[in-house]
């Protein structure tokens, strides 16, 4: 089967500056995938590329197979969710629904069946002769929705679209948008900056930085096992141990300690590395009490901060200072500014990462 | 936060500055309308109610034909204009392309540079140009209606321009976008969202168009032919002959004619307000 959308070697310069450098990707059939990065990383580049918006200047684009690279927007089996919604706003939401089975001469009975299927699928049922202006963002968002869907596109690309909401209807729409994707089974290319949205929707995710796809995977592996840094510290939050590779599964850290780490290919022996320790998988515990045969590291609490459900200590090591996040439960031992501790984390908790 | 005035002016002179102001604007006009209804010969003077000058200036075969002139060249100049005003305006809103910036110049010339010398460039271009014409094609052509007509449009797509330019500025370039993305082709994407969100402006500049076009007098005279004299020119070819009240009477029809305009353009407007509104508050707006 071949993917729903598969890039190859595709870059997009501005002038001079690279927005999108050699990217290759496939996005499979009925997929929920995410784009995710820092703004100006050229993940909406990569998204108008596919809506044609924006042509690659290097590189192959196909759809289902099908080379699209030079088609214009209005050639393409693909349908956008504007950041902005940009809806018509001298159209009523019905005739915003129907633009582009009207401007591809669909049946005019047609046309009123499918235009309602959609309006209802989004249930946005008695809005039909609403103006957008009429509508909240959320209901905008829904017409938007609306009026790609309809179209049955082959792919369907949202740039963020869920930026423009409130925290509370965000939330809510993420899940309608799930829920959407399961119904209709179309690819979905969805471009975010908010990772715990990208988490929480997709079924994989890319992260970008400065026009590089660095990494793609499921939300799990980009969480568990990223391979680069940026990754690691984009989807959560980490510490990063500088040490050297000393054969696939150990780590030599600056301070002479070997550590085992899951075995890794993406490195070569011998190379710089850092080594990713979430702060939550990092367990403390008085001097001298860390179970045998896992890695351990002493140093003293300089700080503590108290976040209701959890607590975080900021731990002072002779070479570098580690985050710690334990939950906040009356069966574990609270530690204070001064105390004198062990770190310690079983092997496959850590990440081996290009720095 | 509304600043106090420092120093308060006292509520009448605000209104001697009002009253004022409005005699300055008005009393011109009532005094033209006034007059045109003397029946004395001579303009300043009232000799009793009269509606001969009128009457005069419905017989006059020669006005009338003037009249017909501006009203054609009015209309044909605005309707070139405005299509030209606003490709050309869209041109320099929606794409790049090279010598942009000098394109963008140079469209502004018309507006800046004085009459007269507009006038004498129309001229030179067009007796440079026909007797190219005519030493290369053996193609005979004269000044005339043509030639009035093309002038017109010459200054009127600077205005049209920058009427619509406005407009198109304060239009979401994502929404002819999200056209395009619905399977419009670029026709139809003007056709269809471009234009009915810029409609107002293109209306603007076209009532601003008719009312230079009937306005003009300078380059008309310097490019008019025999036959194709319009009624300011012919108005002001009366002054020279020294005023008579029919210049009156012809001045208020012109200014009725005008009062309609405007009145029709502000009715339009009215009309599109609550639409407009609408229209800005969703493009500028959810960004």
């Amino acid at each position: 089967m071949s993917a729903a959308v598969s890039l190859r070697g595709i870059s997009k310069l501005f002038d001079d500056v690279t927005a999108v450098d050699n990217v290759d990707l496939d996005i499979a059939d009925g997929e929920f995938f995410a784009l995710l990065g820092p703004s100006g990383c050229g993940k909406t580049t990569t998204l108008r590329m596919i809506a044609g918006l924006e042509l690659p200047s290097a590189g192959s684009l196909q759809i289902f197979g099908e080379e699209v690279g030079s088609l214009p927007p209005n050639k393409r089996p693909v349908n956008t969710v504007f950041q902005n919604y940009a809806l018509f706003p001298h159209m009523s939401v019905a005739d915003n629904v129907a633009f582009g089975l009207r401007m591809r001469k669909v049946p005019k009975s047609e046309i009123s069946t499918r235009v309602q299927e959609a309006i209802s699928l989004v249930r946005m049922s008695g809005m039909e002769g609403r103006r957008p202006n009429q509508l909240s963002g959320g209901q905008q968002q829904r017409v938007a929705l609306a009026r790609a869907l309809v179209n049955r596109p082959k792919v369907l690309l949202l740039d963020e679209p869920l930026a423009a909401l409130d925290l509370k209807l965000r939330q809510e729409m993420q899940f309608e948008l799930k829920q959407l994707q399961r119904e209709v089974g179309i690819t979905f290319v969805f471009v975010t900056h908010d990772q715990e949205e990208a988490l929480a929707l997709s079924d994989r995710i890319g992260v970008m930085n400065d026009g590089r796809l660095l990494q793609v995977g499921t939300p799990e592996e980009m969480y568990d096992a990223p391979v680069d840094r940026f990754v690691a510290d984009f989807i959560g939050r980490s510490n990063f141990l500088k040490g050297t590779l000393e054969s696939p599964d150990v780590v030599c850290l600056t301070n002479g300690q070997r550590i085992n780490v899951p075995a890794v290919d993406a490195v070569t022996v011998g190379d710089e590395v850092q080594v990713s320790l979430r702060p939550e998988r990092v367990m403390i515990c008085d001097v001298d009490t860390a179970p045998d045969g896992v890695a351990r590291l002493s140093g003293i609490v300089d700080s503590e901060t108290f976040l209701g459900n959890s607590v975080v200590y900021r731990v002072t090591l002779d070479w570098m200072t580690i985050e710690v996040e334990t939950d906040h439960r009356p069966d574990l031992e609270r530690h204070h500014s001064g105390d004198r501790v062990d770190l310690w984390w079983r092997d496959d908790a850590v990440a081996v990462v290009k720095p | 936060m509304s600043r106090k005035p420092i120093h308060r002016l006292p509520a009448w002179a605000l209104r001697t500055n009002g009253a004022v102001v409005l005699l300055f604007l008005y009393a011109p006009i009532i005094l033209l309308v006034i007059f045109s209804f003397s029946a004395s010969r001579i303009p300043g003077q009232w000799g009793g109610f009269t509606a001969e000058w009128y009457a005069t200036l419905f017989d006059d075969s020669r006005l009338q034909r003037t009249i017909a002139v501006s009203v054609r060249v009015a209309l044909v100049s605005t309707l070139l204009a405005t299509v030209l005003g606003t490709m050309s305006a869209l041109a320099l809103e929606r794409f790049k392309f090279r010598g942009r910036r000098v394109f963008d110049a140079l469209l502004y010339l018309p507006i800046i540079i004085p009459d007269v010398t507009m006038a004498v460039m129309m001229l030179m271009f067009f007796s440079q140009s026909f007797s190219l014409l005519e030493s290369l094609f053996g193609i005979g052509l004269s000044k005339g209606f043509a030639t009035i007509v093309v002038s017109h449009v010459a200054f009127n797509i600077a205005f049209v321009s920058v009427v619509v330019r406005a407009r198109i500025a304060g239009m979401d370039a994502t929404l002819e976008q999200a056209a395009s993305d619905l399977y419009a082709s670029r026709w139809q994407a003007f056709r269809f969202v471009t234009l009915p969100l810029i409609a107002p402006g293109v209306l603007g500049g076209a009532l601003l168009a008719v009312t230079l076009s009937l306005d003009d007098v300078v380059v008309t005279q310097f490019v008019a032919g025999p036959g194709s004299t319009t009624l300011p020119v012919y108005v002001f070819s009366l002054i020279r002959k020294g005023v008579t009240p029919t210049i009156n009477a012809v001045s208020v029809i012109m200014l009725v004619a005008s009062l309609i305009l405007v009145a029709g353009s502000v009715g339009l407007q009215r009309a599109n307000a609550s639409r407009g509104r609408q229209q800005l508050r969703t493009s500028g707006g959810n960004s």
